[in-house]
């Protein structure tokens, strides 16, 4: 509020003529006769500030009838730190900020990571890496152990499926071919995929192929005959296994099922002549 | 992870699928190496050589990739004895 010239300062009021404003100060104007003045009533808070003020005017008379404006000035200040008011926002939202960009790093990363550090030390089949190594640095060992085999084929698959050989005796650490022989009997190409187990269970582990014929659809013409490898190796670990002490036979079974889509022709495919060798 | 005794584990082959052998390319050497596992016993190790061409015919004949033999197990040392023996 505007103090008008000529207004005095004179003196603080006291605190309780102004409920809850400790600094108020009064001043008093004089108002020629016939002039007209507008006094307005002000109570606001400040944010920046932080400070509330309370303004008031009253009007009186003195004995001699000349008029006078007593403005009354009050103003409050928070007795909180302006300062930390305002940057504790601001402290709070970077806090946030980096607790969000570390979680989404985090997540980002923990793929990496994982193959960081689980792949050196997982065994369960998928984690592990240098497959290569293993094969180049693994020495063939003293125990033989004996793999048969063993060929099923689903009720509706009409292919012939059989084993080539009946059991191979098997060094362990040393890679091995076996053969299956296929084929298929009928005037329509049928279209087969296969799978395979190990038994006994334990022997899964170790029984690693090189390469195979499983999992993938394979064609046969009518009245074709193919041999289907298998490229095999038992891992030396299998020594230090003591659920492996006992085994000494294992036997791969490969199933072949006939696949639903007989109709699908392949881009470019040509009708093989039948096998002539 | 799941104890290991209660699933049986079917894994991927290392090197991916043979393709078939329509033609009848190196049924030669198949027939050789199952003449000789006949012949020994079924022994693999005194095989490994058959093995090795049958594999041969068939990186020759694009039906597999060509491989380092070491990353098919097969060392040099190991032939040369299999090669005396035989």
């Amino acid at each position: 509020m505007l103090l008008q010239s000529g207004c005095v300062l004179l003196r603080q009021v006291a605190t309780s003529s102004v409920r809850n404003f400790p600094n108020c100060w009064n001043c008093v104007v004089r108002i020629p006769e016939g002039n007209h003045f507008h006094f307005f009533k002000r109570s606001f808070t400040s944010r920046s500030f932080q400070t509330n003020v309370f303004s008031s005017v009253s009007v009186k008379f003195n004995r001699h009838g000349q008029k006078f404006a007593i403005l009354t000035n009050c103003a409050r200040f928070r007795s909180t730190n302006v300062k930390s008011q305002d940057g504790n926002w601001k402290d709070r939202l970077w806090y946030s900020l980096a607790v969000a960009i570390f979680m989404t790093g985090a997540t980002i990363l923990s793929v990496p990571l994982y193959r960081v550090f689980c792949q050196k030390s997982g065994r369960g089949g998928k984690a592990v890496v240098g497959d290569n190594e293993k094969v180049e640095s693994m020495k063939p060992q003293d125990r033989l152990i004996t793999v048969k085999f063993n060929a099923d084929r689903s009720a509706q698959m009409q292919w012939d499926f059989k084993p080539q050989q009946r059991e191979i005796q098997v060094r362990v650490g040393e890679t091995a071919l076996a053969f299956y022989n296929a084929k298929n009997p009928t005037d329509k190409p049928i279209i087969g995929i296969s799978t395979y187990t190990i038994v006994p269970w334990q022997a899964g582990y170790y029984f690693n192929k090189i390469q195979c014929f499983c999992f993938e659809e394979q064609r046969l013409n009518p009245g074709e005959e193919v041999e289907m490898p298998v490229f095999f190796y038992l891992d030396p670990d299998l020594l230090d296994d003591p659920r492996m002490d006992n085994v000494d036979d294992i036997v791969l079974s490969y199933t072949f099922f006939s696949s639903k889509d007989q109709e699908v022709k392949y881009p470019g495919q040509q009708i093989m002549p039948a096998n002539a060798s | 992870m799941a104890t290991p005794g209660t699933r049986v584990i079917s894994k991927a082959p290392d090197k991916g699928i043979f393709p078939l052998d329509h033609e009848g390319l190196c049924k030669q050497e198949m027939r050789l190496y199952m003449k000789c596992l006949m012949t020994n016993n079924r022994e693999n190790s005194k095989c490994r050589s058959e093995a090795k061409s049958y594999l041969q015919c068939r990186m020759d004949n694009d039906l597999m990739q060509k491989e380092d033999w070491k990353s098919l197990g097969f060392h040099e040392k190991e032939d040369d004895n299999v090669k005396n023996t035989t």
